[in-house]
């Protein structure tokens, strides 16, 4: 940039620079209009987050500066409010003073949005400070309260004597049952004891061994979370820029999608999420009702979401989601929940990984997509490939690949888990292709005790109806069995397989 | 500042598109000095305050077609500048000052929007595309180098949407899944456009659909090909026909369309693309012929059922070693060699994704068996003078018994059973000729 024309005095001032406008053109400032009075103001966040730099704590009220007072026309009980909250005799010095505005801002706007600005009986009104303080106490309280409630629950028996297993069988033995947070239960070094002698700071102030960076971040949320030691919330929030806390207490919460940044009034806080949890997975072993079950997983998880807590307890909120989708056979749901809890695995968090590892073959085996199924293999470490769901999902695919039909239903009937309710959903068109297959190399007739046997139907019963389904003629009674006339199907089978391979359908999927 | 503007001016006024590229390209190996040099100082105004002289006051400028066009290139240079710096201090090139690979891919993009703005609203002409080019391949570098730098920072970073799940893989891609929204767009102006074929845009239709599909795959998303296939498919009649485009996109996006029909399964087609990719592509280009190879070979071995020889795979060790075994298996009807080939291979051809495919082969080994079997059965009772016919019906024993031999583990009658009826449903055989039926 030598360039001897940029220091030629005469040329600088005759060409302007044209890059002022060009660069400020990212957006034309508009000033605000003043003149919509009264009703459109309530909404205007703006008066708030002016002041960059609060008023110091002498002055008389925290006086919102003259343009806002143009704009909105304080009440008297409300100024009287402000004042009374800065008063000398009513400061606490455990609260800060970020703190106290920050709540000041929010019980001020509430009411303007509520409309009761003018209703409210401010001088009842508990000063910022109190509130402060309850709140801290009722964190407190929780947190205490789900040490309690952490001792084992009577274990539900499954009566089924289905040879699948049911997502609630799974529920017991998980590693993060009870309401132990998971990252009290990570650091080792504070036993019970240590927590209950110095309740406020036992394992953050605790000299600590050298940590991983996943405990480092455990730790940072859980600072967050135990927001009543330092800040319980960030004095001028802004939703957008981090994991946000949230402070609601109630279990239940209807899902909704979001449309803008959560208000942590509406997100519920992880000591909340556990004992959330534990209420579904007794309403879904007592009621199972899986629209009501579904839509509360779904608001947990956007709530673990929002906060960005990832950690065993967010597996196991996916894995049983995923386990209770894959009962009533909501695809869609399931699909969800194991992309998820194969990043949560990838990242080194502890759950079933075999378990949902192999599911995920048997996914994508159903769903006929291999490019991902590619990708399921090339996720697995030869270790996996040994463990027994994992190996019995391999088994099957590889058997299915090869249109070994024969071996494919032999692993049919045995599969571990809850694997079943995904081949389920494959095994029909698989019968199809094998009858199909059937139908060209043994002719002219079938035992249909052979058809039951090699396509793994429960009984004599079960493969007629399948065969009749289709045509009725092609049964045909001799003395002491049945025959399944492989000459006569022609084409039939053929074009069934063709309409079942042609679209995979899932349900609810988008 | 004036060396790379003169460069312009030559460029520009040979109307040659390559060299006027070559003026924008921000490679620090090849160019470290010259772009230094246009950094300059990094002197904000003075750097605008030369391309404002050089473009509109200089006695030696070339006269653009239009007032509209010269502030196109005003601003793209000197964005291109602001670029250059970003880029200078990322690789550590400037004294003092740090940036890093996220500030370019901003930086970047910036000037890639620019320069498509150029065509949108500067009436820039269609000789100048291999700028669009030169913009659309660096972007997607800074794109890649910016997510590894996120990565390995790995700070958590703002929630950007509102979704309910994390969605760890867009987040880890975060800015290549942005650039192919800007490599779309590149695809998008010079696909749309209206103008007589000899100054259309579309002449860099295949070059931008090349590095589109290149960043999909990148980002295991494939299926986002399609779409783009059917729009120029679509456009396909008022399109020159591509084989007068540059050779080197021909082969690039044969070998696409090829890869891409080869993951639908639909391998005729593949084979199709590819055959023609092999035959275009240079003779020297050994990475190129490689990888065209690699989907090839399974192709073959399934539509034709032919194996590759010795002699084409020589100059490819890689593949070599990973395809001789497996050939040498089914030539033999050794099952259990070829299941051996399979797992030796197996890390690599899943990472290749050709493991699913060539795991069918299996069917031709067995093929092959049945085929010793059926030789080994010798001939009927000879019936007069004619010579004696060949035994054609094969027991389900024989052939159970070569399988236990072959593969060296046992097997039920069911299962062969059952890999016959395969057998014979994929006309390897004949019902008639072979099987002695059950009952």
């Amino acid at each position: 940039m030598s360039s001897p024309w940029a220091v030629q005095p005469g040329i600088q001032p005759a060409a302007p620079y044209t890059y002022p406008q060009t660069l400020s053109t990212a957006y034309t400032p508009i000033t605000i209009r003043q003149g919509f009075g009264q009703a459109y103001q309530p909404q205007s966040q703006y008066p708030y987050s002016a002041p960059a730099n609060p008023p110091p704590p002498s002055a008389p009220a925290m006086a919102p500066p003259a343009e806002q007072q143009q704009k909105f026309d304080w009440p008297d009980s409300v100024r009287n409010y402000v004042q009374r909250t800065f008063q000398k005799s009513n400061l606490d010095t455990s609260i800060s003073r970020q703190e106290m505005e920050a709540k000041l801002k929010e019980t001020i706007r509430s009411s303007q949005e509520a409309g009761t600005m003018y209703t409210l009986n401010w001088d009842e009104m508990p000063l910022p400070q109190q509130m402060i303080r309850e709140e801290r106490q009722r964190a407190l309280m929780v947190s205490m309260a789900s040490l309690k409630t952490s001792g084992p629950e009577p274990p539900v028996i499954a009566l089924s004597s289905s040879k699948k297993r049911k997502s609630s069988d799974f529920s017991e033995p998980e590693p993060t049952n009870g309401s132990t947070v998971p990252w009290r239960s990570n650091s080792k070094a504070a036993s019970l004891g240590d927590r209950i002698s110095k309740p406020a700071n036992s394992p953050m102030d605790a000299p600590l061994p050298a940590k991983s960076k996943f405990q480092k971040h455990t730790e940072k949320r859980q600072r967050r979370g135990d927001g009543y030691r330092s800040s319980y919330r960030s004095p001028s929030p802004q939703p957008a820029s981090g994991p946000i806390v949230g402070c609601n207490q109630e279990l239940e919460k209807n899902y909704l999608r979001l449309t803008a940044p959560p208000k942590p009034e509406a997100v519920r806080p992880e000591p909340v999420l556990h004992r959330t949890l534990d209420l579904l997975k007794k309403k879904w072993r007592k009621d199972g009702n899986y629209v009501y079950i579904c839509d509360q997983f779904k608001s947990l998880r956007q709530d673990l979401t929002v906060q960005h807590i990832r950690n065993e307890f967010t597996v196991s909120v996916y894995e049983i989601h995923a386990r209770i989708a894959l009962e009533k056979g909501d695809l869609g749901e399931y699909n969800q929940c194991q992309t998820q809890l194969r990043a949560l695995y990838k990242a080194g968090i502890k759950g079933n990984s075999t378990e949902f590892k192999a599911y995920r073959i048997l996914y994508f085996i159903h769903t006929a997509n291999r490019t991902a199924l590619n990708d399921a293999i090339a996720d697995l470490t030869p270790a996996e490939k040994e463990e027994l769901p994992i190996k019995h999902a391999l088994n099957v695919r590889s058997a299915l690949a090869l249109e070994n039909y024969h071996k494919f239903f032999q692993y049919y009937l045995d599969v571990p888990n809850m694997g079943a309710y995904l081949m389920d959903m494959f095994v029909k068109r698989e019968r199809l292709a094998a009858l199909a297959k059937m139908c060209k190399a043994f002719k002219p007739e079938l035992r249909l005790r052979y058809i039951t046997e090699e396509l793994a139907f429960e009984s004599d019963a079960e493969a007629a109806q399948f065969i009749i389904d289709y045509d009725q003629d092609l049964l045909q009674e001799r003395e002491d069995h049945i025959v399944f006339l492989t000459g006569k199907a022609g084409r039939r089978f053929e074009d069934a397989k063709s309409e079942a391979f042609r679209r995979v359908d899932l349900k609810g999927q988008i | 500042m004036d060396g790379l503007i003169h460069e312009f001016r030559l460029a520009y006024a040979g109307m040659k598109g390559d060299q006027l590229a070559e003026t924008l390209r921000p490679d620090t190996q090849l160019y470290a000095n010259k772009l230094r040099a246009f950094w300059g100082r990094g002197d904000f105004h003075s750097a605008n305050a030369d391309l404002e002289f050089l473009f509109k006051h200089d006695q030696s400028r070339v006269r653009l077609a239009s007032r509209d066009e010269t502030e196109g290139w005003i601003a793209i240079y000197f964005s291109y500048w602001k670029a250059v710096g970003e880029i200078l201090a990322a690789e550590g090139l400037l004294n003092g000052s740090r940036s890093s690979w996220v500030k370019v891919y901003v930086a970047w993009k910036e000037f890639t929007l620019l320069v498509i703005r150029g065509y949108t609203n500067h009436g820039f002409e269609n000789w100048t595309i291999p700028c669009l080019y030169v913009a659309g391949k660096y972007l997607r570098l800074f794109a890649i180098r910016a997510d590894a730098e996120r990565s390995s920072s790995n700070n958590d970073a703002a929630m950007t949407s509102f979704g309910d799940d994390f969605d760890p893989t867009a987040e880890a891609n975060k800015l290549l899944h942005d650039c192919t929204n800007h490599l779309t767009k590149i695809f998008q102006i010079c696909l749309t456009d209206r103008a007589p074929m000899e100054a259309s845009r579309k002449w860099g239709v295949y070059y931008a659909i090349n590095l589109l599909f290149k960043t999909y795959f990148k980002l295991n998303s494939e299926s986002l090909a399609k779409p783009v296939l059917h729009a120029v498919s679509a456009g396909r009649t008022d399109m020159p026909s591509i084989d007068k485009f540059p050779k080197s996109q021909q082969v690039t996006f044969k070998y696409y369309e090829g890869v891409l029909s080869f993951l639908e399964e639909n391998y005729v087609e593949a084979e199709k693309h590819l055959t023609l990719a092999w035959l275009m592509c240079h003779k020297d280009s050994h990475r190129n012929l490689e990888l065209i190879l690699t989907y090839l070979i399974p192709c073959h071995l399934l539509t034709t059922h032919t194996l590759p020889s010795a002699q084409l795979l020589e100059p490819f060790p890689q593949l070599q070693r990973l395809f001789w075994p497996l050939a040498q298996a089914i030539k033999k009807a050794d099952l259990r060699a070829f299941d051996l080939a399979l797992r030796d291979g197996e890390g690599e051809f899943i990472k290749r994704r050709i493991y699913l495919t060539l795991e069918r082969g299996r069917d031709i080994v067995l093929r092959n068996l049945l085929r010793k079997v059926f030789i080994d059965a010798g001939f009927e009772e000879p019936k007069g003078d004619a010579p004696p016919p060949r035994r054609t019906r094969i027991p389900v024993a024989d052939f159970t018994a070569a399988i236990k031999l072959s593969q060296g583990e046992d097997i039920d009658t069911d299962e062969v059973e059952c890999l016959m009826a395969n057998l014979i449903y994929k006309a390897c055989c004949s019902p008639r000729s072979h099987i002695i039926p059950r009952l």
